[in-house]
């Protein structure tokens, strides 16, 4: 880990990030003629195509009606504001500010008008889908939101499915993802605060987080860290969760990211801060603890005991998809002993002539595997059956026939694959799929004195990680015996009063006592 | 920089350097299941070693052969002689799998005790395998003894062993630790069981043997081989060795048969056994008292008894009880008699519960056994008829 963090050191100095331009002097919008108002912005423009300005002369002033067409709705402006801004004289004068905003208020009162008056302001309007009204002479021109709402419609999530449980997943559209998120907490406290990031693509980025719930100091610090970012582009979450993290030599995600607005509402509420960004439907829950990669939404929604088993089943799958392969080659190259004998024998007649050390086989065979699994991911639609084909037969019959490997590491590979699978949330998945290839190395050098070596680092590795200063492994280490209730199990949703205690909420108990439901008293008997 | 190559490279090189040193794969490997020590002609002892070939073992790619190699070679030590059976194999033992060593009878008389450590010490061999004696013959002789099932006699052995404790009690249950401890503690001799060949060696050692119905040659399980010390002194009956387990408390089930008057008999199967020992030294002369308690299901029988009767049960109850008291405790005495060495282990009792005079004892502690006043008291209790509560022998017209 730490030549990787030299290595990158060692990146910055050769490649030092350029200070940014100084902006250029605002010109002053009053002394500005039409003409020359114009002239500027296409010159800032560079005259593209989509831009379009047209003068026009309402309530008895020139008027210049600027936009970038890509980005508005044009039905909407064609209804709205051309039918408000007659050419008509009402006998409003325009020459004061004051008389520019009586006049937005008798137009244009509810749809939401801003003014601006800084030429960099109209600029970035102009550049989120806004139109701008410049009158002549005027210090501040408006600004009206015309964006244009042509974006995926609300669809089921790709990557995290559900049996019972909501259907709904983020989209693209930032404004979109909010109100899926209000929608499920009708609360004054759920706060949304704005960051435009990336010098050249202006993203907007949004903190989410309840008021009152979450720990300050949190809030604060992802408020620090966002405003901290230099880098000029972000077009996905993924871009921000590497910039935030507070670590990122690492394999572990530190962030939870997610394309379910219930498993987000349901972290603000425990007092967890979302980011969301523009343009991507994954949102990002800070802080993640490593306890949070293997629960999900769905294990409230079923029955608690359900909930439980499956979320052993996963722990269970993520030990199997980190391990199995490396147990693999070191209980068969060090220790014969730990067989039972009919099993060591059959082992030993299905290798009988399969010319490579198993060290050679699983490494074959894993990377055959991933190769599959990047083809199938990346393939077009079309050809996907095709792929699928050969890919079973590659990796199961025809090699096995072929003598190349054996029966079992058919089936150590797939059973590896498939608890990969398991795992909610991809990024974390990822961690087991790197960190498997070094324990299939070393116990191929050491046997499982190896691979308990590298599963001791790896917690050791786990128990130095933070996540927005909360220990990576709470509440298991530190251990907060209130908080086992949603760890290896999922007790009750009664019996689960308290938020969780590493991330230090304001308010940290949910609701008030109230203890098991039960049946109404039968007739005759005592009510206590 | 410099400072992260220095490290990787060390951490590298320890790995590299210290790692696969016990490196084995797989197919540079043949397992050994048995092992046969027999006394040697010129030298001190033969090692026989029983390597499986895997592929005979699996039903998919087995194709008839021989099951295993059984080779042996001649020298001093074990310790020597498990690599230099390499002579004639060709692959690398490991004998981490070793479930079965067979003694010759030759050399169990003239003592094992010197080549036992080095099974002990050994790190890859268990202590847990079946020790066993060939009666009348050599071990490498049992060693290449085929058979239908396991194919391999190691194998089919240590099955087999285990499948008759657990059933009807022929097998003293003897794992190379309890001859280790039996010799180190006071007050007990080692026993183990003793296994024969039955038909003809030489025809056995084929794999046409096992292709036969009846095998011409079938290790069996023959007695209970006793000792004294690490010399083998003689041996008991089959008989003799379930009532040996009886005595040790390690009796799972058994089946015994009651006579209840000429010609008829009656079957009982016995469970949930229950064996207490008192033991005591009095004016030098050492009392034993063995308590055996045990449950029976009615089996089987000829007798004409009225089974729905409370009376029945408790006749035939009082009857087995005498049987396995007479039972057990002629084996004792025959053990006093014939051969005057402790292997039931009333010594550890004795010292358990009677420390201060035990110690006076210790010394000769088997001549104490072989007169000492041994008292058997069994209850048991029939609790059930099987299915069916009266016979049908009664209805017969």
């Amino acid at each position: 880990m730490s030549i990787l963090k030299s290595l990158l050191k060692m990146r910055k100095k050769e490649y030092p990030v350029q200070p940014q331009e100084a902006a250029n002097t605002d010109p002053d919008l009053k002394s500005m003629s039409l003409e020359q108002l114009k002239n500027r912005i296409n010159a800032e423009f560079g005259s593209t195509v989509d831009l379009s300005m047209d003068e026009l002369k309402t309530e008895g002033k020139d008027a210049l009606l600027i936009y970038l067409t890509t980005m508005i709705d044009t039905k909407l402006l064609k209804e709205t504001i051309l039918q408000s801004l007659s050419g008509k004289e009402d006998g409003i004068e325009l020459t004061t500010e004051d008389d520019l905003k009586s006049l937005c208020k008798e137009k244009f009162g509810g749809a939401g008008y801003q003014l601006v008056e800084s030429f960099d302001n109209i600029i970035t309007a102009l550049l989120y889908g806004n139109i701008i009204i410049f009158f002549k002479d005027m210090e501040k021109a408006l600004s009206l939101s015309m964006a244009s709402g042509e974006d995926r419609s609300v669809t089921e999530p790709s990557t995290q499915t559900v049996i019972r449980g909501p259907k709904d997943g983020f989209v693209e559209s930032i404004s979109t993802n909010v109100r899926l998120l209000r929608r499920r907490i009708k609360n004054r406290n759920l706060r949304f605060e704005k960051f435009i990031i990336g010098s050249e693509t202006n993203t907007s980025v949004y903190i989410g987080y309840m008021e009152g719930i979450s720990n300050e100091k949190i809030v604060q610090e992802v408020r620090k860290r966002l405003s901290q970012i230099k880098v000029n582009a972000i077009f996905e979450s993924g871009n921000i969760e590497e910039l935030i993290a507070d670590k990122s030599a690492t394999p572990f995600p530190l962030a939870l990211n997610t394309e379910r607005p219930d498993a987000v509402a349901s972290n603000l509420l425990e007092g967890k801060i979302a980011i969301l960004v523009d343009g991507t439907p994954f949102v990002l829950v800070v802080p993640a603890v490593l306890v949070d990669f293997f629960s999900i939404a769905e294990d409230y929604y079923q029955n608690f005991m359900m909930g439980s088993f499956l979320r052993m089943i996963r722990y269970l799958s993520f030990m199997i998809a980190l391990i199995t392969p490396s147990l693999y080659v070191g209980i068969l190259t060090f220790h014969h002993e730990l067989l039972p004998t009919p099993l060591l024998l059959g082992i030993i007649a299905q290798r009988e002539g399969v010319p490579f050390p198993a060290v050679i086989e699983v490494l074959l065979m894993e990377v055959t595997f991933e190769i599959l699994r990047e083809a199938g991911v990346r393939m077009p639609r079309a050809v996907g059956q095709t792929v699928s084909i050969v890919g079973a037969l590659v990796i199961g019959q025809a090699a096995a026939e072929a003598g190349i490997i054996s029966n079992i590491m058919v089936i150590i590979v797939a059973i590896t694959a498939i608890a990969n699978f398991v795992s909610p949330t991809y990024s974390f998945a990822a961690a087991a799929r790197l960190l498997r290839f070094l324990l299939i190395i070393v116990s191929a050098f050491l046997g499982l004195y190896g691979v308990l070596i590298v599963l001791v680092f790896i917690v050791a590795h786990l128990s130095s990680l933070r996540s927005f200063g909360v220990p990576y492994l709470s509440p298991v280490a530190p251990f907060i015996i209130e908080q086992q209730k949603d760890v290896f199990f999922r007790f009750p949703v009664w019996s689960m009063r308290k938020r969780p205690a590493y991330l230090k909420s304001q308010n940290p108990e949910k609701f008030p006592k109230t203890g098991s439901p039960s049946p109404p008293p039968m007739e005759g008997e005592q009510s206590n | 920089m410099r400072k992260y190559g220095v490290m990787f490279a060390v951490i590298l090189t320890a790995i590299l350097l210290s790692g696969c040193w016990d490196q084995r794969e797989l197919s540079e490997i043949t397992v050994v299941t048995g092992m046969a020590v027999d006394k040697g002609e010129d030298d001190k002892y033969i090692l026989t070693v029983e390597g499986i070939n895997a592929t005979e073992l699996n039903n998919r790619t087995a194709s008839g052969n021989a099951p295993s190699i059984v080779y042996s070679a001649e020298g001093n030590t074990l310790a020597e002689l498990t690599y230099r059976v390499n002579e004639g194999i060709s692959r690398h033992l490991i004998y981490s799998h070793m479930r079965t060593l067979v003694i010759g009878e030759e050399l169990a008389k003239e003592g094992i005790i010197d080549f036992i450590d080095f099974l002990e010490r050994n790190r890859e061999i268990r202590d847990d395998f079946n020790i066993l004696i060939a009666r009348g013959g050599k071990g490498s002789d049992v060693l290449k003894v085929t058979y239908q099932f396991q194919k391999s006699t190691s194998l089919k052995l240590h099955t087999q062993l285990d499948t008759m404790m657990k059933d009807w009690g022929g097998d003293p249950g003897v794992r190379m630790n309890d001859v280790i401890t039996a010799w180190t503690a006071p007050g007990r001799q080692p026993v183990m069981a003793a296994v024969r060949i039955k038909g003809d060696p030489e025809a056995g050692a084929s794999a046409e043997n096992m292709m036969k119905v009846t095998p011409d040659a079938l290790v069996v399980l023959d007695s209970l081989a006793i000792f004294k010390g690490d010399k083998l002194e003689g041996f008991l009956t089959l008989e003799d060795s379930r009532n040996y387990l009886w005595i040790q408390n390690k009796i799972n089930k058994t089946s015994i048969t009651v006579k209840c008057s000429e010609s008829e008999y009656m079957g009982l199967r016995v469970y949930d056994t229950r064996t207490k020992i008192k033991g005591k030294l009095e004016n030098g002369k050492a009392k034993i008292n063995v308590k055996i308690r045990a449950e029976a299901y009615i089996d089987g029988t000829h007798c004409n008894n009225q089974l729905d009767k409370a009376k029945t049960y408790k006749e035939s109850g009082e009857a087995a009880q005498k049987q396995i008291n007479e039972m057990v405790t002629k084996t004792i005495e025959k053990v006093q008699q014939e051969y005057g060495t402790d292997i039931f282990g009333f010594g550890e009792d004795v010292l358990r519960q009677d420390y201060q005079n035990f110690k006076e004892v210790q010394k000769n502690w088997d001549e104490k056994f072989a007169d000492a006043d041994i008292n058997v008291d069994t209850t048991l209790i029939i609790r059930r008829t099987g299915i069916r509560t009266k016979s049908f022998l009664k209805e017969v017209k």
